[in-house]
């Protein structure tokens, strides 16, 4: 890594984007923190240049403003930062009916998930080059391998992410850039996500990975060049049964995990009384 | 002054009811057990039996009361049943919460953990800080919907925060099985101590005195809504025994384990579950706790509420001579 670069991340106040922040840092990477206002991302700026000889600067916008994309490439710009690494982590998860949820939830959800992952791909292309070898890591979901209910626009907009990333790997390999899909499965992200991935099945809840666990796989898969990173061996399992077992018995087994997944439950419940702070109820699966 | 205290049998809210009682106050206990060997028992403390969930009963034995110290949990590296767990440590803390703002009392302390706030990289961690791990651990995370609940209150109008110790250490007995004055009295009398490799993982040791003194000046100084470290030494467990080998005179041995050795551990204990029913100590979950660095800082209660921390040498004299004492077991 060179000495002066820094590693641009997005949505990094909570969840994996922390925990690929603190990976990042550990590895002594210079950070520029992307996060939504209120967020807490000056807190972790903090803690981060508090605990490793690092520099860390914080940007605080919603990413899903229009304009927010540009603006942020012209204060990179404007400071004469040179980016080594770009990693599109932010994101809107979400497990729910397609009817019952608003059209400005998918408006959201599609402009976070897809397009500013596209704009700043693209605005922070030329800027790349320049300093290769460098990186970019595209955070996708296992949700983009499988068809699943109450994951339609999420697992669209992952797909779309997983598309996009080997596609552009094939172009911009040979000017210094690796492009690298991460494809996690449940993680304990938010409060929220982390009481939602504890009312599943046995085998599902024992895919759960913590957020550190999946970064330091991410981080590891992405310097060595992988194009597709799937953290945690039971979801490896997962893929590999995805390749032998016929179409119609993967459905069953889809819609099966999916409904054992109850938002109902009563640590949901507990959620509404004000436990935690009300995210949507969704997990990044 | 009438004071509402839950979770009496606790190390803590034991300890608590004494203090206050000695002070001249009127307790009024919630107790599961009252037959409870760890049971405190004062003229001055009114025992009221049942469950933390029983809202009648919480709402009887508010009624009067002034000030309210929440330290009732389930605390436990495992469950068999989570929602229990969640039950008692959420749902509770919200019937209490709910039945302190219907009472109108004045002042509530709520006891979370630092456990909470997860492990730490190098410096100690602040009340400010990030946590750097995931919830894996289901009582972590029910202590931190509770502390979510306090502050949901607080912002509501009742005067209510939270403190947060450490592994709590010192005289008193203790009903809890892996607290740390379990692990001491191990070393003294069977004279080995068992410590995660390398030993130079730092932990956060607090002393009994401190952390109920801890309670009563956040109860009359703490700003509604807070939280507050109230912590103690942070120290190496290799240190931390060895300091103790040097207080008692004790030759004991302090055993590394390394981290496949307590994986190892965690299985057999699973298939003892399995085969016996006898309930782990910890899961496989649980391991990376033990090896992790878990420093926290009490600067913002010295400062805004005048804690003071006992110098670890002094309280381990006090908590060795009271665990050498013959009536200790």
């Amino acid at each position: 890594m060179l000495e002066k670069s820094y590693t641009l991340l997005t949505g990094a106040s909570e969840g994996l984007g922390k925990a690929l922040a603190l990976e990042c840092a550990k590895r002594g990477m210079n950070l520029l923190l992307v996060a939504l206002p209120q967020s807490g991302l000056g807190n972790l700026a903090g803690f981060i240049r508090k605990n490793f000889p690092v520099a860390v600067l914080a940007f605080e916008m919603d990413l899903s403003d229009p304009g927010s994309c540009q603006q942020l490439f012209e204060e990179v710009n404007s400071k004469g930062i040179c980016l080594q690494m770009l990693i599109n982590n932010a994101g809107i998860g979400g497990t729910v009916l397609f009817g019952e949820s608003g059209t400005e939830y998918y408006e959201k959800q599609i402009k976070l998930n897809v397009l500013a992952t596209t704009i700043l791909t693209r605005l922070f292309l030329g800027n790349l080059e320049r300093n290769s070898p460098s990186y970019i890591l595209n955070v996708g979901s296992m949700a983009s391998f499988f068809f699943l209910p109450k994951k339609q626009v999420y697992g669209a907009t992952k797909s779309y992410i997983h598309y996009f990333s080997k596609s552009l790997r094939k172009e911009v390999r040979r000017n210094g850039i690796q492009v690298c899909v991460l494809c996690p499965g449940g993680v304990n992200t938010n409060l929220s996500v982390t009481l939602l991935n504890r009312t599943g099945s046995w085998l599902s809840k024992q895919a759960v990975l913590d957020p550190e666990q999946v970064a330091e796989i991410a981080i590891n898969g992405l310097l060595k060049g992988r194009p597709v990173i799937i953290p945690g061996m039971i979801n490896n399992l997962f893929m590999l049964l995805d390749k032998l077992l016929p179409e119609f018995i993967k459905t069953r087994i889809t819609s099966y995990g999916m409904n054992q997944l109850r938002p109902e439950h009563h640590f949901l419940e507990l959620l509404k009384k004000g436990a935690a702070p009300p995210v949507s109820v969704g997990r990044v699966a | 002054m009438k004071i509402f205290i839950t979770g009496g049998t606790g190390y803590l809210g034991h300890s608590l009811a004494m203090k206050l009682v000695e002070q001249g106050n009127i307790i009024h206990l919630l107790l599961r057990n009252p037959q409870s060997v760890f049971a405190p028992r004062h003229p001055n403390i009114l025992v009221f039996k049942g469950d933390i969930n029983d809202r009648s009963l919480i709402e009887r034995a508010i009624a009067g009361c002034n000030q309210v110290y929440h330290t009732a949990a389930a605390a436990k590296l495992w469950a068999k049943h989570p929602d229990e767990m969640f039950s008692i440590n959420v749902d509770g803390t919200s019937n209490v919460l709910e039945a302190a703002r219907d009472a109108g009392v004045s002042r509530l302390v709520f006891t979370s953990t630092c456990g909470v706030m997860g492990p730490c990289i190098r410096e100690p961690l602040t009340e400010n800080d990030p946590r750097i791990t995931g919830f894996s651990i289901d009582y972590e995370l029910s202590k931190k919907m509770a502390e979510d609940l306090v502050v949901q209150y607080a912002q509501k109008g009742l005067h209510a925060l939270v403190v947060s110790p450490p592994k709590i250490y010192g005289p008193g007995k203790v009903s809890q099985k892996h607290n740390a004055n379990a692990v001491i009295n191990g070393f003294l009398k069977n004279r080995i101590a068992f410590i995660p490799a390398p030993g130079s993982y730092r932990t956060c040791f607090a002393f009994i005195d401190d952390v109920v003194n801890g309670h009563l000046l956040a109860m009359e100084k703490g700003k509604a809504g807070e939280k507050y470290i109230l912590g103690g030494v942070n120290i190496s467990y290799q240190e931390f025994f060895a300091l103790i080998r040097k207080i008692s005179g004790n030759r004991g041995y302090i055993i590394q384990l390394p981290k496949n050795c307590v994986r190892g551990w965690a299985v057999l204990q699973m298939l003892n579950y399995c085969l016996t029913g006898k309930a782990p100590l910890f899961s496989g979950k649980a391991i990376n706790r033990f090896f992790s660095n878990y420093c926290f800082s009490s600067e913002k209660a010295v400062k805004e509420l005048g804690y003071q921390v006992t110098p670890v040498e002094d309280a381990l004299k006090q908590t060795i001579h009271y665990l050498n004492e013959p009536c200790y077991a």
